[in-house]
């Protein structure tokens, strides 16, 4: 299997998991298709190491990641969403609105904090394994998450219970 | 945790589902182009100076030998073989009369004609890549290929050229990046399947019938009984499993499943006639040894019980990759091989620059004996790689 062939066989793979994180962080079908195929791109340029290495998507998902948190430097006055948060009651029960509000929560966030909650809430990482990631220290992501929550709560004050439970065990973890 | 997860899952199911890999390919070639154009004018000319000579000086050109016409309406004898045509190669030289993207089928007798039936993989200007496989029948009378015109799968008779075409539309967009097809040995079944695997299922066809199978995706198809009742399908990637689905028919029926998850990576034959066996070989290519494999070895596909593997004697000692292909009989599988140079990781430049189309390579057809190990040398054949090549017979899985 030649190189072309062997990286056609892993972004097939792994390009629908990055694909779910790049939609996640960045809330935009486009723009999650520009980050991943950046990423594709930078991991494309090394793929003779890589393809080699154990596991190549580790490598592709911290590039995702620092692609996006560079891009969103650069981008985040552009991106910040302006249509306001729903103007009546709803229940959190409701799933359509509750995915409304927080991909629209999820967008207010600094890069850093969306990424640690997709990290440590979708993704199911650890805190070390979030860190890692991220270039940063486990006491970054724990202080991250816990602003990250609480601006969630600001922003979403309906499915504030809820966030607090989250932390809360959070906590007791 | 599970409440937001929950959450955030839903909100990542409306993620769309496009295929990056060519894109990225091509974007890594554009980019590189843009960089290095003027280095590279020079460097065609030499190139070009350096495929002629090797041309010139290759020992087997039968497959290039008579003129290439298109597919004869009938009268075409069995095939030995197939390959797919890119025509940029990075080294060397296009066959003669390329058509980007286009199957060429080549008789036993010699005679190559070009199958214009089969959908291409490159649009006019090489755009819109996509995979478009083809699938030789394992007598070598029958193909089976994505019909263009009719915009889902064919079965073409050689001898008399009557065609049998789906009754299911398969729309182009689900041909995938990397597409595996499998014709059943009376051209009544075909299998397709392809990866990425969006929510699009695999299918199999009857062609007589009309009814069609839905089958997961991603799994190599790489045998079914005569029946058609029962397929065995192969993944290697990410990791090595076997599945065997029987009781297929009827089509709402879920069928009867047996898996097995492989503790290690293995290249797969296709299915033994004695319609349980698999012969595979271990993948122990690591980054600093690569080309690396284990001995050849017979694996039951019902229980992933290998039974003890036998060194293969009488290749080439250059041989770098081998893909298993067709049983010639209940003792011999055919191994396809290629002697190309495998450099370890550490010595390949980060910028060293992609290639889109591979050059044209010499492979070669072994028979191996699965008891003594023995091989035997069967044929050579020029393609740009394995997935661009097709033998009769089921597909096997790299």
């Amino acid at each position: 299997m030649d190189r072309n062939d062997s990286f056609r066989e892993f972004v097939a793979a792994h390009q629908q998991a990055l694909m779910r994180t790049a939609y996640l962080l960045t809330g935009d079908a486009h723009q999650a298709e520009d980050l991943l195929q950046s990423a594709l791109l930078k991991v494309f340029g090394r793929w003779f190491r890589l393809s080699r290495v154990e596991y190549p998507e580790a490598y592709a998902r911290k590039v995702l990641l620092n692609q996006y948190i560079s891009w969103r430097r650069r981008r985040v006055r552009a991106e910040l969403p302006t249509a306001d948060p729903p103007d009546r009651l709803y229940s959190s029960e409701d799933s359509t609105i509750v995915r409304l509000v927080m991909r629209r929560a999820l967008m207010r966030l600094p890069p850093r904090q969306r990424a640690v909650i997709v990290l440590r809430y979708y993704e199911d990482r650890t805190e070390r394994e979030t860190a890692e990631l991220l270039n940063c220290s486990v006491g970054t992501v724990k202080s991250q998450a816990h602003y990250a929550l609480a601006r969630l709560r600001e922003l979403a004050p309906e499915l504030a219970p809820k966030l607090s439970d989250l932390e809360a065990e959070e906590a007791r973890r | 945790m599970t409440w937001l997860r929950d959450v955030l899952v839903d909100l990542a199911d409306d993620s769309p589902q496009v295929d990056l890999a060519e894109r990225t390919i091509a974007a890594h070639h554009r980019r590189r182009r843009t960089v290095v154009s003027l280095l590279a004018a020079g460097m065609v000319v030499v190139v070009a100076l350096g495929a002629t000579a090797a041309v010139r000086l290759l020992p087997d050109r039968r497959q290039e030998a008579a003129s290439t016409g298109d597919l004869p309406a009938r009268g075409v004898g069995p095939l030995s073989h197939a390959y797919k045509t890119f025509c940029e190669p990075a080294r060397g030289e296009a066959p003669k009369g390329c058509r980007d993207g286009g199957w060429r089928v080549v008789t036993r007798s010699g005679e190559t004609y070009h199958v214009p039936d089969a959908l291409r993989s490159l649009a006019p200007g090489r755009t819109g890549l996509r995979d478009s496989p083809l699938a030789i029948s394992r007598d070598g009378r029958k193909i089976a290929y994505y019909s263009a015109d009719e915009g889902t799968f064919q079965v073409r008779d050689l001898a008399s050229g009557r065609k049998t075409t789906a009754a299911q539309k398969v729309p182009k967009s689900l041909l995938g990046s990397v597409s595996r097809l499998m014709l059943s040995d009376d051209g009544r079944f075909v299998a397709f399947s392809k990866v990425p695997d969006f929510k699009d299922p695999a299918l199999l066809i009857d062609m007589r019938g009309g009814a069609v199978r839905e089958l997961p995706n991603r799994w190599v198809p790489i045998g079914l009984s005569p029946d058609g009742a029962t397929i065995t399908l192969a993944e290697y990637s990410p990791r090595s499993r076997l599945r065997t689905i029987s009781n297929l028919w009827p089509s709402s029926s879920k069928g009867d499943t047996t898996s097995v998850i492989l503790p290690v990576d293995y290249h797969f034959s296709p299915l033994a006639p004695d319609g349980r066996t698999v012969a595979v070989i271990e993948n122990l290519s690591t980054a600093e040894r690569p080309c690396r494999r284990g001995d050849l070895a017979l694996m039951d596909t019902l229980t992933g019980e290998k039974r003890k593997p036998t060194v293969i004697s009488g290749l080439p000692a250059d041989v770098s990759q081998i893909s298993l292909r067709t049983w010639l009989s209940a003792e011999e599988v055919t191994a396809l091989t290629m002697s190309v140079r495998c450099r370890p990781a550490s010595d390949v430049p980060d910028d060293e620059p992609a290639v889109i189309d591979q050059p044209y390579r010499t492979m070669t057809a072994y028979a191996v004996n699965v008891r003594t190990g023995k091989a035997r040398k069967l044929a050579t054949y020029r393609a740009q790689g394995f997935f661009e090549i097709v033998l009769p017979g089921p597909p096997g899985a790299l």
